[in-house]
């Protein structure tokens, strides 16, 4: 009985049935993905770990160090397995030059490290650990996943040649998010190089049980030893390992909650038109004594099979995706080892998927108890109530078209049955404005002062080459005397010792020169014009710990000076570490120079760009656009990438959901369709009042997703943005796009939908549905 | 005199195969300008499925209909409704309201397509309608606030309003107590004076005998037709007594 039941009633409404399926095996294929990526993440995490041997416990240090003190602590410490201390060469990203392009834009803090002794081992791609000989540089995974570097590359660093001979895993380190990177070379190549840079001590301690780590924390604490630099334990390490991916995971897991409320939706509505529809049967069987349980389990059938056909299916997609989105964790962290646990997870999430439907049709199957027997046998549907627009008469209406104001009065009158699709379409439009906006703002021109990067046309950069000042001067020479350049800077970036909280001294990057030429906006205070002025990044600020108007003491020439922080601003380049000021110094080495010109007629950016890079070949020129698409080019693409599926993915969900309403509005409305029909009103008419109510939800919808957008949207979107090191920001929208091309995508993805919804206004027969 | 309808040897199935139902096999009948006529027979003998076939809500197998001097086989389904909304009226044996107006809006509701800037002149005929049919406190209540009678009062106001050339009823009284079901039916008398022809499919003899012809149908055939004069509202119990022996008779 059961099989022809559901048979027919699948048959009946086979674009609702698919539909459903759809969104259920989407659900269970994304829970399925999320299941299996955080079974092969922590697996593939932990196998690193053991393989590598990470420290337990880990200060940094910066500064002197008392080797013996700490060799005495370790011996009077019973809980401490192994102990060393590692070095590790802090060296300027601009000194470090891979097949050619220096790591100067690179947010890393890169050093160099020997492969230690006992523990806390840099490992292949294949998990040994690596043993470097002379000339031989091992690069950390991250420059082979973002190609900057590959096997054979030379690689000059302060002048001395390696050739990349691999690439390692770093169990502390792999992380984007852990700021620093250790390359690996040989023991004589680091007695060689260490002199270019800044040594770090790595002080790390294995423990015997580990559980006792905070025990051993306050120890190392309460002993006053070297404790200059952040402090790491073993859980931290492998939540710094776990985040990119877990991010993703995040993403995946919330794109999944969507999609099983989408499929809920679904579900709701063709339940509740289907009770609708069988109002009379229901109480017709409750009268000759079936009990509701009995008469849930026909309607539940039909779910277990939907539900089931949707979950094996979405299992069975997941394996198409899963290679892609393991292929990340696999680079960074190499095989997971359990593949049959990770399948096992996946077909519980595929379970749970498959439960919480049943579990939902069960819970809206619960309204049968309220089915009165004697009601649903005498009046054959359940008494709506309807509140509201009574205001809204018809005959009072000499304004809007009949057929209008039928179908937007009838939205005032059922409110709630149109919630859901108001709720979906503003959810879609706000997943489509907030991505375009965010493009738009990154993608303007006027952003890049945002960036710390003035707003020029045409820039040289003059870098690893001696001479720098001489060089400058030339070029500022050509220019001025260059009629089509309307003005230029030259500045020159050095690097001095500022003294910090804790009386210690920093190394940070200060660009002298005219900051006024070509302003970068500072979110707070202005940009350096007295000789004691000085602009820090967000990000040095942040971490000097320094406002506006405080002081400053930077060692200019040997000599202490106090300088007072006038401004503070937002910046991506040099790894956003960097400060502005005016003041003259020829003491410190010149690390870099670059001169911003802007041109009087903008067409000939191009033209002037090879211009200036013949002439002057020691120079690096590059026209503004092309500057920025080399900063954070990616970034943009890949904001672009995700505004492009979001507005794809807000449009199917529009089209499916308005699809799938407007088929179940006709269904239930199939009485009133009878009588308007009976009245003389036609088919056309009463598919122009269902557009009318579809438009109409719409307008309010995008409307208030549009307001949303530019609110909730803006916060969110400014969270995002901080990442790449900007601190204060608004939507820089494109009235065209936002106003006009969006609402129109969805209007024209409504129009559509309804137009197919409902189609089968045409086949309500008057004489079969007039009757109630 | 005018025929208002013509139908001609009209056949109609439902179902398919097997379960092919022959509902009209073979009907002929014909209508005159302000004629009342009632269609009466025992319940599956397709005297509703003759009404919907009639008034065009419906499509026939084979035969012709023809309304108004039109075969209503080559009216397309947009001038169908223009028909019905012009020139035809509806009267259920349940109200057919639509829930969600209120009782002048539902019955203003055909005079309105595409006619909005007549809203007034269209209000005030229907609240006109509502007075002469007892109604007239009732404009402003929802359909849930009245009783069955009054709500099929509103529903030949809204039958009305268009000023149509018939009056289809369903049933009309069907669903009403006997004072209620005699006040519309003096109701229809009233409008059938005026000179709108109405036809009622109904079980009742009590609102047959108060029409002009009487059709019984059994089978989906007319298988007798009787006469009687005007209804002047005097010998009701003497025109029962003939439907009910004529009932007898055929044995329906």
């Amino acid at each position: 009985m059961y099989y022809r039941l559901i048979r027919n009633d699948m048959l009946k409404s086979k674009a609702i049935t698919l539909i459903t399926i759809i969104f259920v095996a989407a659900a269970a294929m994304l829970i399925c993905l999320a299941a299996v990526l955080v079974v092969n993440l922590t697996g593939a995490i932990d196998t690193l770990m053991t393989q590598a041997k990470t420290p337990h416990f880990m200060q940094m240090h910066s500064g002197e160090i008392d080797t013996e003190r700490l060799w005495s602590f370790t011996e009077h410490n019973s809980n401490v397995d192994q102990f060393q201390v590692l070095e590790f060469l802090n060296v300027d990203g601009a000194r470090i030059v891979i097949d050619g392009k220096s790591l100067a834009d690179s947010v890393q803090d890169n050093g160099f490290s020997t492969q230690s002794e006992k523990f806390d081992y840099l490992l292949d791609l294949d998990g040994n650990v690596i043993n470097a000989a002379d000339g031989e540089i091992y690069v950390p995974i991250c420059y082979m996943k973002d190609g900057a570097a590959k096997i054979g590359d030379k690689v000059a660093i302060c002048g001395k040649q390696f050739t990349v001979a691999g690439f390692l895993r770093d169990s502390q380190m792999n992380s984007l998010l852990a700021s620093s990177k250790r390359f690996l070379i040989s023991k004589n190549d680091y007695a060689d190089i260490k002199g270019f840079g800044s040594t770090e001590y790595l002080i790390e301690f294995r423990l015997k049980d580990l559980s006792q780590l905070s025990a051993f924390e306050n120890a190392y604490a309460a002993t006053g030893l070297e404790a200059n630099g952040p402090t790491i334990t073993y859980p931290l390490f492998k939540t710094i390992n776990a985040i990119s991916d877990g991010l993703m995971i995040a993403v995946i897991l919330l794109v999944s909650a969507l999609v099983v409320a989408i499929a809920f939706i679904c579900i709701r509505f063709t339940l509740l038109a289907k009770i609708e529809d069988d109002y009379r049967q229901i109480g017709v069987m409750k009268a000759i004594g079936l009990r509701t349980s009995d008469i849930k389990k026909i309607y539940l059938a039909k779910y277990i099979v939907t539900a089931t056909v949707g979950c094996i299916l979405g299992f069975a997609l997941s394996f198409i995706f899963r290679g892609m989105l393991l292929e990340n964790i696999r680079l960074y962290f190499g095989e997971s080892g359990s593949s049959s646990l990770a399948l096992l997870f996946g077909i519980i999430g595929v379970l749970l998927v498959f439960l919480a439907i049943i579990a939902f049709v069960s819970g809206v199957l619960r309204r049968f108890r309220k089915i009165s027997a004697a009601e649903a046998i005498r009046f054959g549907t359940a008494q709506e109530k309807t509140a509201g627009a009574k205001h809204l008469r018809l005959s009072g209406n000499r304004l809007i078209d009949t057929n209008i104001f039928l179908g937007v009065r009838d939205v005032f009158a059922r409110k709630r049955l149109y919630a859901t699709m108001f709720a979906v379409l503003v959810i879609a439009a706000f997943i489509i404005i907030v991505p375009q906006n965010l493009y738009n703002t990154i993608s303007s021109k006027s952003f890049i002062t945002y960036m710390g990067i003035g707003n020029c046309d045409l820039r040289l950069d003059i870098q690893q080459t001696d001479n720098i000042s001489q060089k400058a001067a030339e070029i500022a020479k050509t220019m001025e005397s260059d009629k089509s350049v309307s003005k230029y800077v030259v500045l020159t970036t050095k690097t001095f010792n500022v003294k910090t909280e804790g009386g210690l001294e920093e190394r940070i990057k200060i660009e002298l020169g005219d900051h006024s030429v070509f302003p970068v906006k500072y979110y707070q205070g202005r940009a350096p014009a007295a000789k004691d002025d000085i602009a820090l990044s967000a990000i040095n600020a942040d971490e000097l710990g320094k406002n506006v108007g405080d002081d400053l003491t930077v060692v200019i020439d040997g000599k202490q000076k106090d300088l007072t922080v006038c401004g503070i601003y937002s910046d991506i380049t040099n790894g956003g570490k960097t400060a502005k000021a005016v003041f003259n110094d020829n003491s410190a080495d010149i690390m870099w120079c670059n001169i911003c010109a802007e041109l009087l007629d903008k067409s000939l950016v191009d033209s002037k760009v090879s211009q200036y890079a013949d002439r002057f070949n020691f120079a690096k020129v590059s026209g503004i656009d092309e500057y920025i698409s080399q900063t954070f080019g990616t970034t943009k693409d890949s904001v672009k990438k995700a505004a492009d599926a979001a507005v794809a993915v807000a449009l199917l969900i529009t089209v499916l959901v308005t699809l799938l309403f407007m088929k179940m509005l006709v269904v239930k409305d199939r009485y009133s369709i009878a009588v308007i029909k009976a009245f003389g009103f036609t088919n056309q008419d009463i598919k122009a009042q269902y557009l009318a109510r579809a438009v109409f939800i719409l307008i309010v919808g995008i409307i208030l997703g549009t307001l949303l957008a530019n609110t909730l949207g803006e916060t969110l979107a400014g969270i995002v943005i901080s990442q790449l090191g900007v601190s204060s920001f608004n939507f820089a929208i494109n009235p065209l796009a936002t106003y006009l091309l969006c609402p129109l995508m969805m209007v024209f993805a409504v129009l559509i939908a309804t137009i197919i919804g409902v189609s089968a206004v045409g086949q309500i027969k008057i004489s079969q549905n007039i009757k109630e | 005199m005018k025929k208002i309808i013509i139908a001609e040897n009209i056949v109609k199935f439902f179902g398919e195969g097997d379960e092919k139902l022959n509902v009209l096999d073979g009907v002929s009948v014909e209508i005159n300008e302000g004629e009342f006529v009632a269609v009466m027979g025992p319940s599956g003998s397709g005297k509703t499925t003759l009404m919907f076939t009639l008034s065009g809500m419906d499509g026939i197998d084979s035969g012709k209909v023809i309304f108004d001097d039109r075969d209503l086989a080559a009216v397309g389904e947009n001038e169908l409704a223009d028909l019905r909304r012009t020139k035809m009226g509806f009267v259920f044996q349940q109200p057919t309201m639509l829930k969600n107006l209120n009782i002048l809006d539902n019955i203003i509701l055909p005079s309105m397509r595409g006619n909005r800037k007549n809203a007034v002149e269209i209000s005030q005929k229907a609240e006109e309608l509502m007075k002469r049919t007892g109604i007239g406190e009732l404009e402003e209540r929802e359909i849930t606030q009245v009783s069955g009678g009054q709500l099929q009062r509103a529903g030949i106001c809204r039958a009305l309003i268009n000023n149509p050339e018939i009056i289809f009823g369903d049933e009309p009284t069907g669903a009403l107590n006997s004072k209620s079901a005699q006040e519309i039916m003096d109701i229809f008398r009233e409008i059938n004076a005026d000179g709108t022809t109405i036809m009622l499919v109904t079980h009742d003899a009590k609102v047959a005998a108060q029409t002009e012809r009487v059709m019984f149908m059994r089978d989906g055939k007319i298988i007798r037709e009787m006469r009687l004069a005007k209804f002047s509202g005097t010998d009701i119990d003497d025109r029962i007594n003939r439907v009910t022996a004529k009932m007898q008779e055929i044995g329906i």
